[in-house]
Parts: structure tokens; sequence; C-alpha cells
């Protein structure tokens, strides 16, 4: 019961993260339509920025933060802006280009900092925390939880209250329309791939303070990413968060009872299961086929 | 215009690759590796351009049937050019699994089929018993002495996997030139529509699939018995979908030789130049190529030389008869 519960907290506490990662992917999917395969490696590469900036000048690498933000902003818009140029079938295209600069970004990650693991060297974030008696995580693990749900609700809110989070909205649920109300949609589109800039620093971020970095997990990330945005439907901000905790007690119970290599394969077969029972996501509206 | 290229392509590659590199093992080695990236690289083009399926997943019959090929010979004594033609059927009954993603439009099931080669990956680890887990299957069985004639050399090899890609190229001619290739193009234009007519749509969807998981598969297997060992995290790494995709996209997917070009220009100029250029990483230059020929020319490079000759030519002609 005791290992149940805990199994359940870490998996929560995984969530909370799992959503960061993925909503920078569900807002971009949900505004342009565009899957963006390179969203991983966008959260990566401001995990190697932070763990470039501990390295050389040991300072806290939660304060590597704006230069993560400033280099992850710049490469979300060049992906806008090449995604953009294509002429034709952008919804497939869109896809084989954006799996084209993930490799570009993979690779260069691997050229730059080569294949080796690294993980901080700030012995903060590893030590103990309590709650509830008996459950235990990392202090690193809360705050990436808390950094998560934070931004879920600051961008929910976002989209909800603000001029330019409205527009978003309307793009995304109606272009044209939009459009003939006077909006820009390509500045709305603009928006939310800053936005999405900016979720996947603060995803890359926590991510090297909680666990270990190398290339290749870019891929896994944005696998995830997708597998979540499609659990929660097209753009629903709650969806998401949802779809994450899922994904992440299911992580964390397949861990615990079974094997840590067999979570991604449970996540995996949740993910088919739904996509193929309900196409349009377990809180999207519009069919997916 | 097409097949022309594909016969020169085929000489060439028949007479010329034999008789002047035929006695450097190294070089008839690289070209024997181009032509497998270019066999996945023709299955995959044959699902996207026929069938309209983008698929991110040939990795997972690759590695499917690599592993039925090398059980079945290493297991069960099956002789090495039947296991060839198992290892398709086994990635084609491995892509029936996938079926269900046929309901699935566009980005969706090139999603579905991404997740489905997670799967089969994960799965082949840990089918430890079959597989062999994380630690491989060695000194799986070379291709045999066969009329006289030994293939299990560096040649010898590279004729069978060009003969390999040949007979995929002859089907997927046929394919097209049938009534079948025509409905299938019809598809693009509107499926729906063509509904309407009376194809069968999802029926013409999943014969290509598993034509297209036959075809990789095959080509899995031969590799398998070319290079004598296997582990899960090589026969279902991605490297099977991304050089086949660049190599595809690069030469133009939607015609017949466009991805075999594509393929031993791609194969040949990484290992040759970048690999040494840059020995970490260079897979980089792939995802640029990719990237640049999704935004600058997204037919792929062929169909452009193709139409660069075809217009000198209507220029020249136009030429004289202003001449004339």
């Amino acid at each position: 019961m005791e290992l149940t519960a805990q199994a359940i907290f870490t998996g929560l506490l995984m969530g909370g993260f799992y959503g960061l990662v993925a909503v920078g992917l569900a807002l971009v999917f949900g505004t342009m339509k565009v899957i963006n395969l390179a969203h991983g490696e966008l959260v990566l590469l401001a995990a190697y920025i932070a763990y470039a900036v501990e390295s050389q000048t040991g300072i806290n690498p939660l304060l590597a933060m704006p230069i993560a933000m400033a280099v992850v902003i710049a490469a979300s818009l060049i992906t806008f802006y090449l995604t953009n140029k294509i002429k034709k079938d952008r919804e497939l295209n869109s896809l084989i280009l954006t799996f084209g600069l993930g490799i570009v970004l993979t690779n260069g990650l691997l050229m730059v900092f080569s294949a080796d693991i690294y993980s901080t060297q700030s012995a903060w974030f590893m030590e103990g925390l309590v709650i509830a008696d008996s459950l235990f995580s990392m202090r690193s693990e809360m705050l990436a939880f808390v950094v998560g749900l934070c931004a879920l609700g600051g961008l929910y809110w976002w989209l909800n209250h603000t001029w330019h989070g409205r527009a978003i909205r309307s793009v995304s649920s109606n272009r044209d329309a939009a459009k003939l109300m006077g909006m820009n949609p390509t500045k709305a589109e603009l928006w939310s791939w800053a936005i999405a800039g900016v979720l996947a620093a603060l995803a890359g971020v926590m991510l090297y303070v909680t666990s270990v970095i190398h290339p290749p997990i870019g891929h896994s990330l944005t696998i995830k990413a997708f597998i979540i945005t499609v659990l929660a439907g097209m753009g629903s901000i709650p969806g998401v968060l949802v779809g994450a905790l899922m994904i992440g007690v299911i992580e964390g119970l397949t861990t615990t009872f079974f094997q840590s290599s067999l979570s991604e394969l449970a996540s995996m077969t949740v993910f088919l299961l739904v996509l193929l029972v309900m196409p349009s996501g377990l809180f999207g509206k519009k069919a997916g086929h | 215009m097409n097949i022309k290229i594909s016969a020169l392509m085929l000489g060439v590659m028949y007479l010329g690759v034999p008789f002047f590199l035929g006695d450097n093992d190294y070089l008839i080695g690289l070209v024997a590796s181009a032509l497998i990236i270019a066999g996945v690289a023709v299955a995959w083009a044959l699902l996207g351009n026929l069938g309209g399926m983008v698929s991110f997943g040939h990795a997972a019959f690759f590695g499917v049937g690599a592993y039925t090929s090398a059980v079945l010979t290493m297991d069960y004594g099956v002789p090495v050019f039947v296991a060839l033609v198992v290892g398709g059927v086994g990635a084609s009954l491995s892509s029936i699994f996938m079926m269900p993603a046929l309901r699935l439009r566009g980005p969706y099931f090139a999603l579905a089929i991404l997740a489905y080669a997670e799967i089969f990956k994960i799965l082949a680890t840990e089918a430890t018993g079959l597989t062999g887990g994380a630690g491989g299957l060695l000194s799986i069985p070379s291709l045999p002495v066969f009329a006289g004639v030994d293939f299990g050399t560096k040649l010898g090899g590279y004729i069978v996997i060009l003969n390999i890609v040949t007979l995929m190229l002859i089907t997927y001619y046929f394919i097209r030139r049938s009534s079948y290739g025509l409905a299938l193009k019809a598809m693009h234009d509107s499926e729906l529509a063509t509904r309407i007519v009376g194809v069968p749509a999802t029926y013409l969807k999943v014969v290509m699939l598993l034509v297209s998981a036959f075809m990789t598969g095959a080509v899995g297997a031969f590799n398998a018995h070319y290079i004598n060992f296997l582990e899960p995290d090589y026969a279902f790494s991605g490297t099977w979908t991304v050089f086949p995709i660049v190599a595809a996209i690069f030469g133009g997917y939607r015609t017949l030789s466009g991805p075999v070009l594509g393929a031993l220009f791609i194969y040949l100029v990484d290992q040759l130049v970048f690999k040494n250029l840059i020995p970490q990483g260079h897979q980089l230059i792939l995802g640029v190529m990719l990237a640049g020929m999704i935004i600058l020319s997204p037919s792929g490079l062929l169909p452009v030389i193709t139409n660069l000759f075809t217009r000198k030519k209507a220029d020249n002609k136009r030429g004289e008869a202003q001449h004339a």
C-alpha cells in the first residue's frame, strides 16, 4: 500500500514535469496544426545551456534561465520561420522539416558537448523531501512539479484573460474568421511559438536539475510530448495536465511494480489505445480523422 | 524519361560498379550498405507516394525482418535465401498490428507508426529468449555458396542486394502501372471522391502497407546476414528510418529511381566526406539536407534535374522551329 502510494506520488511529480514539456508542443499544434518534432530537442538545448553555465561559472543552474530562454526562443522562432516557408502540404511536410531540425539539434549538441552524460553538481537539488511522513521526493522533483503547475496555470490564465492570449485562441479555433475580425494570424502564431520557446526553456532547466542529460533523450521527450498532446486533445491545457499526470502515474507504477525499461512501453500502449478508441483525444472536441 | 534513368542506373550498378570497384572490399561494401538504405528508401517512398502515408517507423519492419531471418537460420536451420523471404513475411505480419492506425489521417498516422516502432524496439530488447536481448545475436550465418558463386563475399553480397532492390523497383513499377496504381493516384487528389466511385481505399492502403513492410523486412534480413550480427538498438535504430527518409526526399520520393540515387548519394557522401570532417554528429548534415529539401524543393532533386533537361530540349526545339 505504502509502495503504491509512493509510486503514484512519484508519478504525479513526474507528470507535472511532463506537462511542462508537452504544453509548448500542444500550444503550437493548437494554433498552427504543426507538430513540432524538434520540441524535445529545444527542451534539451535549454538543459545543455544550464549545464554550460553551471560548469563554466559554478553558479546555480537556475540562474541560467535568462540565457536559456533567449536562445530557445530564438531557436523556436527560427523553426517557425522555416515552417512558414513550406509552400504546399504543410501538415505533413512540417513533420519532415521539424524531424530534420531535430536531427540537426541532436547532432549539434553531440558535436559540442560529446555523448557524455551530465547532471547538476549542486547537491541542494538532490536532497530529500518528506511529505505526510511517508512520501519521499527529491527537492528538484518537487520544484519541477511546482514550476510545471505554475506554468500551465499561468498559460491557461494568459490564454483566457489577455489580448494576445485570446488572439491565439481565436486563430486556433478559426483562422479565417479571426482574420476577418482584423486579427493578424501570423502574429498570433509568432506569439505561440515564442511562448512555446519560453516553456521549453523552463522545462529544459528543470530537466537538467532533476535528471541526467545526453543527446538522444531529446527525441524521447518529443515522443512523450506528442503522446500527451494527443491524449489531451487539440490545444486543451487542462487536458495536457490530466494527460501528463496520467502518463506520469502509469510510468511510476510500471517502474515500481515491473521494471523501468517497460515504463515507456506502458505509456506508448495507452497512447495507442486512446488514439484508436478516441481519435480526438480524451478532452478534444474535433475529430482527429 | 524516368524509366530511361532507372535503366541507365541499373546498367551502371550491374556492370560498372563490379568492374571498377569489384576488387576493393571497402568501397564495394560501402555501395552495398548504400543499397541497403536504398531498399528501405524505395519501400518508404512506395508507401508515401502510392499510399499517401508518411511513416516514421520503418525501422520496426527492418528490425523484425532482420530478427525473423536471423532466428530462423540459427535456431531452425532454414536456408538463408528462404529466410530472407520469410523475414519479409515476418515484417508484413508485424505491420498487421499497425493496421488500426490506418484509420488515422496524415500526421496522426505518422506519429502512431513512430510509437509502434518504439514498442517493437522495447519488445525486442525485453524478449531475451528470442532475440538474445541487449547482448545481441552473434555469428549469424552468412549468405551461402549458390550455383558455384560465393555470395558471402562483399561482392557477392553486393550482387544479392542489387538484385533485391531491382526486384523491388520492378514490383513498384508494375504496381504503379496497374489499375491499383491509378486508383491510388486518384486517392491522392481526393480520397472521398475515390471512395464514392467505388475504390476500396482502405483495402488499397492495407496492401501498400503490407508490400512496403515486406520489402523493408527483406532488406533488414539481408543486412543481418551481411554483417552477421544483431542487437535491438542496432536493428531497430532510428537510422533505418532517418537515412531512407532523407534519401527518398532528396532524390524525389515520387519517382522510381529517385530514392535509390538519393540513397547512394547521401550515404556515400556521408561516409566518405562528412564522417571524416565531423567524426561525431555527422548526421547533422542529413538534418540540414532534409530541412533544406523540404523548403526549397519538396519533390526532390531528380524531378528538378529532369525538368532542366526537358526544358532545354523544348527550348532547342523551339529554336530550331524558329530557324526553319
